[in-house]
């Protein structure tokens, strides 16, 4: 098990700018999920970290060492890949045993360590049996199986549970997680999906364009987003964005039809400041009287948990979520509240946060 | 039902012409293979021989050398193909090589010129007094080079050409499989710790098998009816030094005009190349028969 340290890492292809001036640290048995939408970045910078890409500047400190110079084969690392990447011409026992094999481990020394870590992962009956003749979960599993058994230094895990159907995403998900905590491996776990990231991560770094945009516990990526894009990202449904105008004399935010919301105590904004407004779905509160702006009813979406309501506010759609059984019907017109505490202010030029 | 009978309509061109000119004459090799037929014979009929000719094959040290020799060139040409092809095919597809487009494209002129073309080019390059290559190994090497009088120098020669006309196709074929082959097992193969001769021993080569299988196979049964070019370039000498077997029984069967003998060869070469297929189908898939 080691550190990973990341220092002003670069990488560009040809003129594409890959990414752009990475820094941070992974803890020992940290679990990290590097996160964003595709082309962020995120499995290139996992692929630098593993030696299968090149950086054009910066350092990577593996365990303390510096391993940005040296080869894939050198970095004690395993990998889990999207697709499974398992060697379609060997059983799973030898799919398993392959990295011990080249690193001249004992017959009797590898099948112990195969046997333990198949059991692990129920994948005992199959270990005889070649990939193809195994089911999506079950590859995944065995590509994990062999990350295992070497005990590397660090585990890296590519969009591992993309190609699985939504219900074994769920239990792999859970699996993976329970892996961790048993093994208390390093890992950096890369996916565009924000729920995966939220459930699996010890911290998540949020990637656009190369850029980290914000590193943090997944709570508090939720609850303080440090600017529109990361608030947009994480959370599901995502955060009601509303273009708003600053008046300080009331400290209020105001909409285009005069109605607004109170800003969160401590936001540091101008007066007649252009700003966006966010509060999650969840955070709406339907008011009753005449607090409240006003807004009408244009769909409704039982879940079952909740009632997702969108509707029209001061020109703008936003989504609600409501825990209660309100009687609603398209058309209506309600009334929305907030509580100022659980709304986020950002500057719209800037795009970063300014309430607190 | 209907849809089978449509089915069948479809492949009866195909297999009209397989039939038509396939299995009608392999039958009609058989058949002559059991009869004393030459037509500049006193008596030019066909004359019951039973198992004759083959007893008589069995003992024709010409016919064996020469199924021997082919064999020992067939392995030579093969084995080294697989090699400068595999070569060739990864230099060929590394990112670095400057105009690699046009590499590719002049690398695979060779396959296209037909082979009787092949062996008079390649006669006139080493023509004894004539040809260039004789010419510079005198100057610089000081070697005499004669494909009319040594034998090696003849083989090797014969050799070398099927090298420059076929491993282009060699190179071509490992080029489209290692093209295919899938990305991540062989960055997984890098994560788990194989160098560069461990990924393509334990990796590489068991992915690329099927085409590699395809290539030998391909390449082995026209190294073994190597015909034209050979008869171009020394006529199967000096004395029959490469007298291969296809050219063996081309000489037996229409300048000698031994049909009966020469049907009888052919049906022995079939057999030997489909023997030596078997075997080597079971050594590099470790299946018994049964083709899959």
């Amino acid at each position: 098990m080691a550190t990973i340290e990341l220092d002003k890492v670069d990488k560009h292809y040809g003129a594409y700018h890959a990414l752009r001036d990475i820094s941070f640290d992974i803890a020992d048995g940290e679990f990290v999920v590097l996160v964003g939408p595709s082309g962020c970045g995120k499995s290139t910078l996992l692929r630098t970290l593993a030696g299968l890409e090149d950086i054009t500047g910066g350092t990577i400190r593996l365990g303390g060492q510096r391993v940005d110079n040296i080869a894939a084969k050198d970095r004690d690392v395993a990998m889990v890949f999207q697709n499974y990447a398992l060697y379609p011409h060997m059983t799973v026992r030898e799919n398993m045993a392959f990295a011990l094999k080249l690193r001249g481990d004992t017959l009797p020394d590898r099948n112990a360590k195969v046997d333990k870590a198949a059991e692990m992962l129920r994948l005992t009956p199959y270990l005889d049996r070649y990939p193809k003749a195994l089911s999506g979960g079950q590859r995944q599993r065995v590509a994990m199986g062999r990350a295992m058994v070497r005990s590397p230094k660090a585990f890296f895990f590519d969009e591992p549970l993309s190609n699985l159907d939504a219900a074994l995403r769920v239990d792999m998900r859970s699996e993976i997680k329970a892996l961790h905590q048993r093994l208390g491996a390093t890992s950096v776990y890369v996916t565009h999906d924000q729920i995966e990231a939220m459930t699996m991560a010890d911290r998540i770094v949020v990637l656009r364009d190369g850029k980290v945009e914000q590193i943090g516990a997944p709570l508090e990526l939720y609850d303080r987003p440090a600017n529109i894009f990361v608030a947009g990202f994480i959370g599901s449904p995502a955060m009601n964005k509303l273009s708003v105008k600053i008046d300080l004399k009331s400290n209020a935010a105001r909409l285009a039809d005069g109605s607004s919301f109170s800003l969160p105590p401590g936001t540091r904004a101008r007066d007649g400041q252009d700003a966006i407004y966010g509060i999650r779905p969840d955070h709406w509160i339907l008011s009753r009287g005449d607090q409240g702006a006003p807004a009408t009813v244009e769909l409704i979406e039982p879940t079952g948990a909740e009632i997702l309501v969108a509707a029209q506010l001061a020109g703008q759609r936003v989504l609600c979520a409501f825990r209660e059984r309100h009687a609603l019907k398209a058309g209506d017109t309600i009334a929305l509240a907030v509580d100022p505490a659980t709304a986020h202010v950002f500057d719209k030029q800037t795009e970063q946060r300014i309430s607190p | 039902m209907r849809r089978s009978n449509i089915g069948w309509l479809f492949l009866a061109p195909a297999t009209l012409i397989l039939f038509v000119v396939g299995f009608i004459p392999f039958l009609y090799i058989l058949y002559v293979g059991f009869f004393d037929w030459n037509s500049n014979a006193v008596d030019p009929t066909l004359r019951w021989a039973g198992l004759q000719n083959y007893r008589n094959l069995v003992f024709d040290a010409t016919f064996l050398n020469s199924l021997a020799r082919t064999l020992v060139f067939a392995f030579i040409v093969v084995v080294s193909e697989l090699l400068l092809g595999y070569v060739l095919a990864r230099a060929l597809m590394a990112d670095r090589l400057w105009g690699r487009q046009f590499f590719r494209t002049i690398h695979t002129l060779p396959i296209v010129v037909a082979p009787i073309a092949v062996g008079a080019t390649w006669r006139l390059l080493c023509v004894p007094g004539f040809g260039i290559i004789p010419y510079y190994l005198k100057l610089w090497f000081g070697i005499d080079y004669n494909i009319s009088t040594n034998a090696y120098h003849a083989f090797g020669t014969a050799i070398v050409m099927d090298l420059w006309h076929w491993t282009p196709f060699v190179t071509l074929s490992l080029m489209a499989g290692l093209t295919a082959l899938p990305k991540e097992p062989l960055e997984q193969a890098q994560i788990d710790g194989g160098n560069k001769l461990q990924i393509f021993w334990y990796v590489i080569v068991p992915m690329l098998k099927p085409v590699l299988l395809t290539t030998v196979f391909i390449r082995l049964m026209d190294a073994l009816r190597s015909v034209d070019e050979v008869w171009m370039l020394t006529k199967g000498g000096p004395a029959e030094a490469t007298r291969f077997i296809g050219l063996h029984i081309w000489i037996n069967v229409f300048p000698k005009t031994d049909y009966g003998y020469g049907a009888a060869m052919s049906l022995l070469t079939l057999y030997v190349t489909i023997v030596l297929s078997w075997l080597l189908f079971v050594a590099m898939t470790g299946r018994k028969g049964g083709a899959q």
